[in-house]
């Protein structure tokens, strides 16, 4: 990844450090990814007020955790 | 993951591929270890079997279906890369959907444009982020004070008597 190498010769992240940066990012991802697909899921699958909420909130949690799992993996095999 | 360290372009090809059936076999054989260990009978042994035989008629699979994601993907993103001349973000954006749309393409033109809008969707998150993070990365550099890169372009009262301390 092109990162800022600063001009006192800035070190390279190391590879915990992107397979972090990875895993945060897939959870972001997974986390917006979830509220988008887990409100239309969730609505369709006719939960309403307070369920909506807890149904919304498991399925952003599921699928952030996957893409991040993802994502870091993906990271990972590329450093 | 993509949006970095990115190969050429008819070898990228290659390298989303193998990338993307490597990262699908990894992170497959992680959940179906531990789907394969919870689904199975009582016992250690009979978990341990069970999440193996899950890990090895799924993860390969997966790992399939990933390559095939993987491969697509950056083949209509070489092509837009070809057609339009220009390697932006819609790039991703477009072949993700047209991904979506044609790995849906036997389900029906419903599941297509489902699937199409996920691809989409999905994509342009994963470009947000990079985006962000990228935009993150070179705030920080601009913290850093920048060098001088001539002596002769220092302010001349410098306090260190033209000595700068580089740290």
């Amino acid at each position: 990844m092109p990162v800022a190498v600063g001009p006192y010769g800035q070190s390279q992240p190391s590879c915990f450090d992107r397979v972090k940066m990875g895993f945060m990012m897939g959870f972001a991802v997974g986390m917006a990814a979830g509220a988008l697909f887990g409100t239309f899921s969730c609505l369709r699958f006719g939960m309403r007020g307070r369920e909506l909420m807890g149904g919304v909130g498991k399925t952003m949690m599921q699928s952030g955790g996957t893409f991040g799992t993802f994502m870091a993996i993906g990271m990972g095999i590329r450093c | 993951m993509e949006e970095y360290t990115r190969e050429p372009c008819p070898w990228r090809i290659v390298d989303d591929c193998g990338g993307a059936f490597t990262m699908g076999m990894i992170g497959g054989g992680i959940f179906q270890a531990i789907k394969g260990f919870r689904n199975s009978p009582q016992g250690l042994k009979h978990r341990f079997k069970g999440s193996l035989i899950s890990i090895r008629t799924r993860a390969p699979q997966l790992g399939g279906s990933f390559a095939v994601w993987g491969g697509l993907f950056s083949m209509i993103d070489c092509s837009m890369v070809k057609m339009r001349g220009k390697e932006d973000p819609w790039n991703s954006i477009t072949s993700g959907a047209l991904t979506g749309a044609i790995l849906a393409a036997r389900n029906g033109a419903v599941a297509m444009v489902g699937s199409a809008a996920m691809g989409g969707i999905l994509l342009a998150l994963i470009e947000g982020a990079g985006i962000c993070i990228t935009r993150f990365a070179s705030s920080q550099f601009t913290n850093v004070a920048p060098i001088p890169e001539d002596g002769s372009q220092m302010p001349p009262g410098s306090p260190f008597g033209g000595y700068q301390q580089y740290q």
